[in-house]
């Protein structure tokens, strides 16, 4: 099949989860009724008389945040596990790898502890410690990397960062035996959801996401130059060193917010990229931009599926992802495989 | 020119060669030879500033040191060992990538039709123009390395540094690969490096030979006053002529 056809599959595809996203829920909402109500809010239109208040609201205030911060959150942490697996030359890597989630927990831990708010942002200090306590984690692992391997090679990167993930994953649970009252809210978090996203969240979102994208579009040849090894792309001219440097922290940018905003969701960062090179093939030219938009929907998809799997409940979004990813993932990886 | 002065260099802090220098005029070739662990790679990598050295590479008059590595790729391209593929690519997309620098100019660091019009010229260079559209994973050893090559031709270097280029070859691939490069340095614009394991093919590529022992020079000048001399024999601690000639004896047979 031609790229080009396999390009407009993909959005179409796309546009359609996003539709069902908004759709399904308690009560189901016609395409056409959403569309009404989405151009009506964009263009400052009255609104059909059909159409009630509670119905508008449910569309717009609570149902279409939730399901573009759930795109926005999966293209981010697509987009990371693409970067990761990409230059550290292993296909299991993520930024979780490197203790962003763990990071990031901490610094969520000691907010939820200390009560500690941020004057000015209020309900926004919990995010924003979370991203800087995962940014933070990214920057001492690569700094001691770098004083341990002058190369900043790939196996001391991957190798510490584990080791300082799992120490981090330690304090982590200190905070949680040594303070019982926050533990439910701790985990809560640490599980991950998109429940009561507002706007105001969704254009966070998409400020900082968009800014990665648009950075990290730049590094598609180097990304392409540096799965052949660091040495190959030292000798075609990248600058090694500094390309990691801002490739890393750029995904650590992208899955921390992630993180921050919505708790820890694992697996599409890792599925993902790989999903999409065996479709699309490796060049990142496609690869990024193709991973963020499968990623966006897959999260939509997953979290549609936790809203209205069990009646009056919500299940985890991080644990559906894993529940429809693993197998997903097993099938379009090793559906043309022979057995030997 | 290139020229190497003094240099040292190493991995986790211990030295494997020491203290090497030389300099090549741009339009000869040379061959590095010498056993296992000598530290033939080692100079390659240090020659193409890949890996951190004490002492000093200059070319053209000018430290590697201050360079930045577009500047340097375009002096020089290293077609290295083969190493695992994570992600696959296609032929012609691999042999672009050898267009970095160049498509680095552009604003959109897209490829133009003339850096895709050169990469194809580099695939019919080395035959493998017919296979382009191919994954690269789908690709023979042989097929593959030929893929390095016109990717390492791509960046349009002055000085190639080869580092056992004629693995995964079967003999005539090998014989045109060296032969091929030896063509492409024909012109007194351009040079090739290379290290062999091969004495016969460092001397086909090369008239001057380097000899490695234990990260020194053991000799560098002219290959056949190097042989002459014996001192291969001491180096691989065997009679190569001996060695040569009882090869040669088992074709007598052969009309």
């Amino acid at each position: 099949m031609k790229t080009k056809i396999k390009i407009f599959i993909s959005i179409l595809s796309s546009i359609i989860v996003l539709v069902l996203g908004v759709a399904i829920g308690s009560v189901y909402v016609e395409p056409l009724k959403i569309l009404t109500i989405i151009f009506g809010k964009i263009l400052s239109q009255p609104i059909s008389a059909d159409l009630n208040e509670n119905l508008i609201s449910i569309i717009w205030d609570i149902r279409l945040p939730r399901v573009l911060a759930a795109f926005l959150v999966g293209g981010a942490l697509a987009a990371s596990g693409t970067v990761m697996q990409s230059i550290l030359k292993n296909p299991l890597a993520s930024s979780y790898t490197l203790g962003v989630s763990s990071g990031a927990s901490v610094g969520v831990g000691l907010v939820l502890i200390t009560g500690f708010s941020i004057p000015v942002l209020g309900n926004f200090t919990l995010p924003l410690i979370g991203l800087l306590s995962g940014l933070v984690t990214v920057y001492l692992v690569i700094t001691i990397t770098a004083q341990i391997d002058r190369n900043m090679g790939n196996t001391t990167i991957i190798l510490f960062g584990m080791i300082f993930s799992l120490f981090i994953n330690a304090v982590t649970t200190l905070i949680m035996a040594l303070s019982r009252e926050t533990l439910p809210r701790l985990i809560y978090w640490q599980m991950g959801s998109f429940a009561l996203k507002s706007w105001l969240d969704v254009k966070i979102l998409a400020v900082i996401f968009v800014g990665c994208y648009l950075i990290l579009i730049r590094y598609t040849n180097e990304l392409d130059i540096m799965t052949f090894g660091e040495e190959q792309a030292l000798a075609i001219g990248v600058e090694v060193k500094k390309v990691k440097w801002i490739l890393l922290i750029l995904s650590a940018a992208l899955t921390g917010s992630a993180v921050a905003f919505t708790g820890v969701i694992g697996f599409i960062d890792l599925i993902a990229p790989h999903v999409v090179r065996k479709i699309f093939g490796s060049s990142h030219k496609l690869v990024v931009p193709i991973s963020i938009l499968f990623g966006g929907t897959f999260m939509v998809a997953c979290d549609l599926v936790a809203r209205i799997l069990v009646s009056n409940s919500e299940l985890p979004v991080g644990a559906v992802t894993a529940l429809i990813g693993a197998p997903f993932f097993a099938y379009v990886y090793f559906k043309n495989r022979k057995v030997r | 020119m290139i020229e190497v002065k003094n240099v040292s260099a190493g991995y986790s802090g211990i030295d494997v060669i020491e203290n090497i220098s030389l300099k090549l005029e741009v339009g000869l070739n040379l061959s590095i030879v010498g056993p296992n662990g000598c530290g033939k790679s080692t100079l390659l990598k240090a020659i193409a500033g890949i890996i951190p050295i004490k002492g000093d590479v200059l070319i053209d008059g000018k430290s590697i040191k201050t360079m930045k590595r577009a500047e340097i790729a375009k002096k020089i391209a290293v077609m290295s060992q083969m190493s695992a593929i994570y992600f696959s690519y296609t032929v012609f997309e691999t042999v672009l990538l050898g267009r970095y620098v160049a498509m680095k100019d552009n604003f959109l660091k897209e490829a133009s039709q003339q850096d895709k019009a050169y990469v194809e010229k580099c695939l019919e260079a080395v035959g493998m123009l017919e296979y382009k559209d191919r994954q690269i994973d789908c690709l023979s050893g042989g097929e593959l390395q030929r893929v390095f090559l016109a990717r390492t031709l791509a960046q349009e270097p002055e000085i190639i540094l080869l580092d056992e280029p004629t693995n995964h070859l079967d003999l005539k691939c090998q014989h045109e690969l060296i032969l091929y490069l030896k063509n492409w340095s024909k012109d007194h614009k351009h040079s090739v490096i290379g290290v062999f394991h091969d004495i016969n093919h460092a001397m086909e590529l090369a008239d001057h030979l380097l000899v490695l022992e234990k990260g020194h020079i053991k000799a560098l000048g002219k290959a056949e006053e190097i042989i002459k001399s014996g001192l291969l024999n001491d180096v691989y601690e065997m009679d190569i002529k001996k060695y040569m000639l009882n090869s040669l004896k088992k074709w007598e047979f052969v009309n």
